[in-house]
């Protein structure tokens, strides 16, 4: 791996010989996003019982500017944001969200070098064949607060007509502690095509100590309205780290160091992420997208009701609802937080559903998201209402409800409901 | 009665029925009838001057007679069934529309991910994606020559236009050509449910390169009554485009 390095490396300093000295003109566009949410917080909440565990935030502002440059073969992509709460001091974030330069090596050959945002997927809410995106989360899939971050990369793409071929390395190395402390070799392949009105991409990816992913997406239209797409990503055993707890029924353990494992690293099980969906457009211009998503690494509803009953006698022991000694109070509290690293902003089971409607005019826009559990029949929706008061100007009105019933997903989490108020200028 | 009274009305009565009304529409039995087909295909070259080219196109939207949308496009067309929109408004820079033979996609930057559209989703106003990608009819619809017409005082024929490929934009339009150059004058467009959607009218033409290319057009909506959307082009430009722009995956690499 230290000769992919090397080669990526070597490929950098290609990148650097081959870009054209005369530079195009500056291209630019600058974002502004500011909202403020208050946010009603789910006392009965088990991850936070009482707003005791992990204090939230009733109320909060995110202010983010990006400012994106680019000119001959070079582009950036800024991000400032600032955040503040009744919790916590204000904080100043900035970061190089993409920087990399973009060279064509002829009519049919481009290499990208630096850090990018790629996307592989055709879903909208979820994206299973994004194995080189960043993490996407269903209920702000368009990233409204500019958070998605590129990722280092070296690619090569080679278009022949509709078809084309890219070969990407990955490695998420960063500067820290004045050093370069590289990260996971990963290299994925992707070949796509336009085939008799059928998109097509066929998926590989491999990380380093882990196993191979093969996928495809598709996508199609038929006549005027309807759009379909599908994703399939599969792999032999999971990576992917679990709580113990999910194989036991014995929800009455205090783990005394980090219980994470991969639990079917050595399995010989395809472990399939799936994706079906497809959006109508009516005569009137409304937009109704639904989408279905199963990932085999999620928890089935058994393991769920174990997780589950493991943090309700965390909570037991917190409140003294469950007599134990002393010196197991703080350890059950540190299980109590580990636990929610179980927790996924894209879900945390197998099935999901994803309906989003949308309309707009020349003033006013509307959108509706329903992101539900379908093991457990949670529900998120968020209500979306945006006034456009100019060409660059547009202020937005956005709820958030959780409900579900006790033990589910979105009826457990920190909040009840949110009710934000936001401005966005494009310029 | 009185007799010039009288004489005047049989007078009248006699030049009606001679003639047929100004917007009645006639066989064309007595003249030799134009191949629909290829005058589908002249109609097509005041849109499209080169196999390779490029348009600025404004679109206006008015409602009421307000001005209520108002956006730019830089349009690059290649062959028949190639073309990539480029979006120039400040709260949609970077944004991109891609047509490829039958399928439409819309790439925006803050997704980084083209999306499959249909040709007749919105655009901007009345105007739809197809109206501004798909600029060539000949080899979306099959036509056939219903009769002629006049049409402000302009001689046409009037084709029936039949959607005949699935990225054809409408699924029926009645396109009115001027008899004298084949130039587009109007069309009435028609959802396949029958609904009558949208008139346009051509109405102006100028000399660009030596050729007589349109340069404005006129979308009544006639779902939405008071709506109206102009778009202007200007700045044609024969151009070699290179193949790969109108890949799909291209896309994320324009600026």
């Amino acid at each position: 791996m230290r000769l992919a390095r090397q080669a990526a490396l070597a490929v950098i300093g290609f990148a650097f010989l081959r870009a054209p000295a005369n530079a195009q003109p500056l291209q630019y566009r600058v974002s502004l996003v500011d909202e403020g949410t208050y946010y009603r917080l789910n006392n009965a909440s088990p991850f936070n019982p009482g707003n005791t565990v992990v204090p939230q935030a009733t109320w909060g502002n995110v202010g983010n500017t990006g400012l994106y440059l680019g000119s001959g073969v070079l582009s950036t992509l800024l991000g400032f944001t600032a955040t503040s709460g009744d919790i916590s001091l204000p904080r100043y974030d900035f970061a190089v969200r993409e920087l990399a330069l973009d060279v064509s090596l002829g009519e049919a050959l481009d290499l990208v070098v630096g850090k990018k945002i790629l996307k592989w997927g055709t879903g909208y809410a979820f994206n299973p064949t994004g194995v080189v995106e960043p993490q996407r989360s269903p209920s702000d899939p368009s990233d409204r607060l500019n958070q998605n971050d590129g990722r280092n990369l070296v690619s090569l793409t080679a278009f022949f007509g509709k078809t084309s071929l890219t070969a990407v390395y990955l490695n998420d190395a960063r500067y820290a502690n004045s050093s370069l402390q590289w990260g996971k070799n990963e290299l994925a392949l992707r070949a796509y095509s336009f085939l008799g009105g059928l998109d097509i991409s066929l998926i590989g990816h491999y990380s380093e100590g882990d196993r191979l992913e093969l996928g495809a997406n598709s996508s199609y239209v038929i006549g005027d309205n309807l759009e379909l797409h599908g994703e399939i990503l599969g792999k032999k055993g999971s990576s992917a780290l679990f709580h113990p707890i999910v194989s036991s029924d014995n929800p009455g353990q205090i783990f005394d160091s980090y219980p994470y494992v991969p639990l079917y690293a050595d399995s010989r099980e395809i472990f399939l992420k799936t994706l079906l969906g497809g959006q109508y457009t009516l005569e009137n211009g409304l937009n109704l997208a639904l989408e279905y998503y199963h990932n085999a690494e999620g928890l089935s509803v058994q393991e769920w009701k174990r997780w589950m009953n493991f943090v309700k006698f965390q909570d037991a022991v917190q409140s003294g609802a469950v007599p134990v000694s002393p010196d197991l109070i703080v350890p059950s509290r540190m299980n109590l937080l580990w636990s929610l690293l179980t927790l996924s902003t894209r879900g945390t089971m197998r099935d999901y559903l994803f309906a989003r409607g949308a309309y707009s005019d020349d003033t006013w826009g509307c959108e509706v998201i329903f992101f539900m559990n379908a093991n457990d029949q949670s529900i998120v929706a968020i209500p979306t209402l945006t006034w456009k008061a100019g060409v660059s100007l547009s202020f937005y009105l956005r709820y958030a409800a959780y409900s579900g019933r006790d033990g589910s997903e979105f009826g457990s989490l920190f909040t009840t409901c949110s009710i934000t108020l936001g401005l966005g200028v494009q310029l | 009665m009185n007799p010039l009274f009288k004489s005047t009305v049989l007078f009248l009565l006699a030049a009606a029925a001679a003639s047929p009304a100004p917007s009645q529409t006639s066989t064309p039995a007595a003249r030799s009838v134009p191949d629909p087909g290829k005058l589908l295909a002249r109609s097509d070259l005041s849109r499209n001057g080169w196999e390779s080219y490029e348009v600025v196109t404004v679109i206006k939207n008015y409602v009421d007679g307000e001005l209520k949308e108002e956006g730019s496009f830089d349009t690059s067309i290649k062959g028949d069934d190639r073309t990539l929109v480029k979006f120039l408004n400040a709260d949609v820079k970077g944004q991109y529309l891609l047509m490829l033979e039958d399928a439409m996609w819309i790439y925006m930057p803050n997704t980084r991910k083209p999306i499959r559209i249909t040709p007749l989703q919105r655009l901007l106003g009345n105007a739809s994606n197809g109206d501004v990608a798909r600029t060539r009819y000949a080899g979306d619809y099959k036509a056939s020559l219903k009769g002629e017409e006049t049409v402000d005082g302009v001689e046409c024929y009037v084709l029936d236009l039949a959607a005949q490929r699935e990225g054809a934009t409408y699924n029926r339009v009645e396109l009115w050509v001027r008899r004298v150059d084949a130039r587009p004058k109007k069309a009435e467009i028609y959802l396949s449910s029958g609904k009558h959607y949208k008139t346009i009218f051509y109405d102006a033409f100028s000399t660009v390169h030596d050729r007589l290319l349109l340069t404005q057009m006129t979308i009544l909506d006639r779902l939405r009554e008071g709506s109206k959307t102009i778009m202007t082009f200007s700045g044609y430009t024969p151009k070699e485009i290179p193949e790969k722009y109108f890949n799909k995956d291209y896309l994320e690499k324009l600026r």
